[in-house]
């Protein structure tokens, strides 16, 4: 079982990097299509979808740094959160994308500068996304009107630890909380009760690691699940009995790479599945083969091929979907 | 960054080179669009919590239900306009009993977070828009007149409830996968408990019900719809709604779901979460208990038994014998059944699913139970495969192994975890 193969596909298509590239620049220039206001609401997680996608691809410059940076500070609140563009409210999962572009842009210093509120900088962040944690179960809201869902929960760890600032939220409530969202099966959903999902698998295990909890994880039910996820064809879906998707390249590949199983899928098949969701001409993948591409399907194709160890590709961190390199340059400040 | 939202799914790849008649429609439309959404902008930084402000708002959400900021925007138009009572419950901070933000929250919900109206005040003095212009502590006229007041808010704010729910089903039927109609929703309802008689308000929920089981036949895996049903059968059940149990309801909705299709997963599992409450509620005994895990037993064996290649009833399968074989450290079925009885319905389900060879002999999903449940004997037992047992699992391994490539890192691992290969270092493909 290795990926050794993986480059070489003759008979087969090959990730198609340069078109990839030039779809990525491309999304921000599309101000006559109607979709591109109707998806305003995604804007700062979409350029955190399209500059991760970038980084993996080898190209961190396609998109302007300094550029870049003004547009996630102008979606800051005096809050600390960050809305999705300029006018938009602040929100957990826009606020998560602000601080993983800043951290891989390693742009702290200028979030210090020039970020808004009493504290500033980090601090006020750290503000922002700790008061989002329902103390009473330890579990998170996305924003003041109090939905609640594992994946705020992930985004907080995700965002706290990128900032040194974990100790503002109550680790140890939170990851109760998580142990409560777990299945017989193994897997996890977005609150206590629900129904195992890989998307929410993917927070919960994720969010565990960051607590260094990974312990608390059934990893071989886990695992067995994770793995039964995936399809003839090659691609995985997300619950039984449903439709394969690209995304779930992501979502499951990570939370098996996280508890030592990604052995216990064909990694060529999946290879082949992502690659024929590509749009090797324009660039772009997307769910299914045939689809319309979007930048959301883009990355996780990536990612997931970055955890296939394809050729050519800079090595994903499974925790916090971001370049190794850079979640390893951010934590080692922390680490004393 | 798991928000779905906004994402193609299942659309097919066109052209994307449009007309040039396409293009002037987006031209138009895009127009259209970033007007209207210009003109809520402005009213709403204006402090303009009107009706017609409102209105304007539901145009824009028509268009574009994903909008978060919007429905966001919508909520303060409801507290800081039209409901009749500003009062403190109706802040966001104590919005939802079930959320804790702390009173931190309370400043974040001032002018700095909400974007569209950069200066909310915490209306302690809003505009009177709503159809009752009154307030209780207007006048100091007699208890009667107090009264009347009252009522008159409530049907105000009654009014503005149906309409919102009324507002979100045709968004919801067309976008049931969009988050931030479902928590809209939830909110609106919440304001129902906050703001009207506990009967009234009970009624509303009551509907609800309704509004998850059509979500549900649209599409019977819709986990937004399986939340949110579990989420209104809590508050039904809640002291707050004068509620009983409904799990006895609850727990037949599964068996009908599931009548109409065994491969909905979604239905096995919410049946495996309401059974524990269900004996307790139902004050089972011993005896009872070990009736209906044996009756689940058999209503699953005979859906596998038409379909023995559907994930989902091995899953559900799967759960009933952990409660024979796990029985420490969650609620299960039947507690107190003795280590013989367990032993002896293990091996009856092994054997049972042996006779299923006969029919078909080459479902993968067979022998991986094969496999598990004599693992699980020997767990049981404290004691490794025996002879025969250890020839039938090098024998069923092998099957798997062939039926199922795909697999095969698994595979390895499980044949050497049993013992069935010599030792050797286990495949990790990195540091976990």
């Amino acid at each position: 079982m290795s990926s050794s193969n993986a480059g070489n596909r003759p008979e087969e298509v090959q990730l198609a990097t340069s078109a990839h590239v030039k779809y990525i620049q491309s999304l921000d220039t599309r101000k006559d299509e109607y979709d591109y206001w109707l998806t305003e609401h995604l804007r700062l997680n979409g350029l955190y979808w399209g500059l991760t996608a970038l980084h993996l691809l080898g190209h961190p410059e396609a998109l302007p740094r300094a550029e870049t940076i003004d547009f996630v500070l102008s979606c800051q609140h005096e809050s600390g959160g960050f809305g999705a563009a300029p006018g938009h409210d602040a929100h957990m999962l826009s606020t998560v994308s602000a601080v993983q572009i800043l951290a891989m842009l390693d742009a702290f210093d200028e979030l210090e500068k020039r970020g808004r509120g009493s504290l500033g900088g980090r601090a006020q962040i750290g503000h922002y996304i700790a008061n989002l944690q329902n103390r009473q179960t330890g579990t998170f809201a996305g924003d003041e009107w109090g939905e609640e869902d594992t994946r705020f929960l992930y985004g907080a760890f995700n965002a706290l630890s990128l900032l040194g600032l974990l100790d503002l939220v109550d680790v140890d409530k939170a990851v109760k909380h998580i142990v409560a969202c777990a299945n017989f099966d193994g897997g996890y959903g977005v609150s206590p009760g629900a129904e195992s999902h890989s998307g929410q698998i993917f927070t919960c295990v994720a969010a565990l690691a960051i607590a260094g909890r990974k312990d608390l994880v059934d990893a071989d039910r886990l695992g067995r699940w994770l793995s039964e996820r995936q399809v003839p064809g090659g691609g995985l879906n997300g619950r039984p009995e449903k439709k394969e998707d690209v995304c779930y390249s992501w979502w499951v590949l990570s939370s098996l790479e996280m508890i030592g199983r990604t052995h216990w899928i064909d990694r060529d098949q999946l290879i082949g599945f992502i690659l024929r969701c590509q749009d090797t001409e324009k660039g772009g993948i997307s769910d299914r083969p045939g689809d319309m591409v979007d930048v959301w399907h883009t990355l996780f194709g990536i990612t997931g091929l970055s955890l296939l160890e394809y050729p050519g590709l800079q090595p994903v961190d499974e925790v916090y979907c971001m370049p190794k390199s850079a979640v390893e340059r951010v934590l080692s400040r922390y680490k004393k | 960054m798991a928000d779905q939202g906004g994402s193609q799914h299942g659309i097919a790849r066109t052209s994307r080179v449009r007309t040039e008649e396409q293009r002037r429609q987006d031209v138009e439309k895009i127009a259209k669009y970033r007007d209207l959404d210009e003109r809520v902008r402005k009213e709403l930084s204006q402090k303009r919590y009107t009706p017609e402000t409102f209105q304007l708002t539901s145009k824009l959400l028509q268009l574009n239900p994903e909008y978060y900021t919007v429905w966001n925007a919508r909520r303060r138009l409801l507290i800081y306009g039209l409901f009749s009572k500003p009062s403190a419950g109706s802040s966001p901070s104590t919005a939802l009993p079930s959320s804790s933000l702390t009173a931190t929250t309370t400043t974040s919900s001032d002018a700095s977070s909400s974007s569209l109206s950069t200066a909310t005040p915490p209306a302690p003095d809003p505009p009177r828009a709503g159809k009752s212009g009154t307030t209780a502590d207007e006048g100091d006229g007699s208890p009667e007149q107090a009264e009347e007041s009252k009522k008159a808010e409530q049907d105000n704010d009654l009014e503005l409830i149906k309409q919102e729910l009324g507002f979100t089903i045709p968004l919801l039927l067309a976008s049931p996968k969009c988050y931030w109609i479902w928590s809209y929703r939830l909110w609106i309802l919440q304001q129902a408990i906050q703001r009207l008689p506990i009967p009234i308000a009970r009624r509303i929920w009551e509907e609800e019900l309704g509004l998850a089981s059509k979500m549900l036949i649209k599409d019977r895996r819709n986990f937004h719809a399986w939340g949110y049903r579990r989420h209104v059968v809590e508050q039904l059940e809640s002291p707050e709604l004068g509620g009983t149990s409904l799990v006895e309801s609850e727990f037949k909705y599964t068996t009908e779901m599931i009548k109409v299709d065994l491969s909905n997963f979604s239905a096995w599992h919410n049946r495996s979460k309401l059974i524990p409450r269900l004996l307790d509620e139902r004050k089972a005994d011993d005896t009872a208990r070990e009736t209906f895990l044996n009756e689940e037993f058999g209503q699953i064996f005979e859906a596998i038994n038409v379909g023995p290649e559907d994930q989902s009833l091995w899953y559900y399968h799967h759960f009933l014998m952990l409660n024979l074989v796990s029985p420490v450290g969650h609620p299960t079925i039947a507690p107190a059944l003795t280590r013989e009885t367990r032993i002896t319905y293990v091996i009856r389900e092994i054997e049972q699913i042996k006779e299923l060879l006969e029919d078909y002999d080459d479902v993968q999903l067979i022998y991986e139970a094969l496999i598990d449940y004599t693992l699980f004997l020997c767990q049981f037992l404290e004691r490794k495969p025996d002879g025969s047992e250890r020839a039938e699992l090098v024998s069923w391994l092998d099957k798997v192994k062939k039926l199922d490539p795909m697999r095969s890192g698994r595979w390895a691992d499980l044949e050497r975890d049993c013992g069935l290969v010599e030792e050797r270092p286990r495949m990790m493909t990195m540091a976990s």
